[in-house]
């Protein structure tokens, strides 16, 4: 994969993830008194990241 | 089943056949099933709805919903319910509208506030703001010249403006970037879209 085509495809994962009307941003600050906003997005990240290793091999 | 809602649609034929159609009141939501066993961070499953958000776009504006928002056909209809009046009309003004994003990586970056060293959340807004980023006053107005505009902090490291462009209008847009990238060779920036409605998702 280019490197033009992962900055692609972080862009769109950015706007996917981080763009439009919220709905249901609750659902991932809901359990108990843990930052979870902040715990969902370490998540997220960490996905997109294995999403660009995938995109390597 | 439950489905991953991807945005709020004018017309069913805007939808069909690349996602599911979900009726909420006289609109369309888009969805893409989700098994119930499989999470939202599922790598496939991201990989797939930003496939298809792609694909609704090249079919028409439609407004974009955060991703993370999974339900059954009532639940996404009854949650968005409220929401459908204004989403027609921001959708009947801007259907041959999308965005464009100007990301701008700043000269200096400021550190982030630590949030534990807060007891107020207004106190930490008001750290959190005097920490963002800023840009080149003049590259700011050029980029800003160029249409119906709204910048964002994204963070202490960049800034972003999101252009409301006709879809006519986004090739002028591109050629615009690299004139940019000339004139401002110091200011290091990343166009990119066209994508759905979603910083002017609420325009009127």
């Amino acid at each position: 994969m280019s490197d033009e085509q992962d900055l692609s495809l972080l862009e769109t994962l950015d706007h996917l993830l981080d763009r439009g009307v919220v709905i249901a941003g609750d659902a991932v600050i809901s359990i108990g008194d843990v930052d979870l906003l902040y715990l969902g997005l370490n998540i997220v990240l960490a996905n997109v990241d294995a999403v660009i290793r995938t995109g390597r091999k | 089943m439950r489905s991953v809602v991807i945005g709020a649609h004018l017309r069913r034929e805007d939808v069909e056949p690349l996602a599911t159609a979900i009726a909420c009141g006289d609109l369309w939501l888009s969805g893409v099933g989700v098994a119930g066993d499989q999470p939202l961070g599922d790598r496939d499953l991201l990989l797939r709805v930003a496939d298809v958000r792609a694909k609704l776009l090249d079919r028409a504006t439609f407004i974009a919903i955060r991703y993370g928002f999974a339900a059954t056909p009532a639940e996404a209809a009854a949650k968005c319910a409220e929401h459908a009046p204004r989403w027609r009309r921001v959708l009947e003004a801007n259907r041959d509208n999308v965005e464009m994003t100007v990301k701008v990586l700043s000269a200096e970056p400021k550190a982030r506030p630590d949030h534990r060293a807060f007891t107020k959340g207004a106190d930490y807004l008001r750290a959190l703001r005097a920490s963002a980023a800023e840009a080149d006053p003049k590259f700011r107005d050029a980029v800003s010249s160029l249409g119906e505009h709204r910048w964002t902090h994204r963070d202490g490291r960049s800034l972003e403006c999101a252009l409301l462009v006709p879809r006519a209008g986004v090739e002028r847009i591109r050629e615009a970037a690299e004139r940019l990238k000339n004139e401002f060779a110091a200011v290091a920036f990343l166009l990119s879209g066209p994508w759905p409605l979603e910083v002017f998702a609420d325009h009127e």
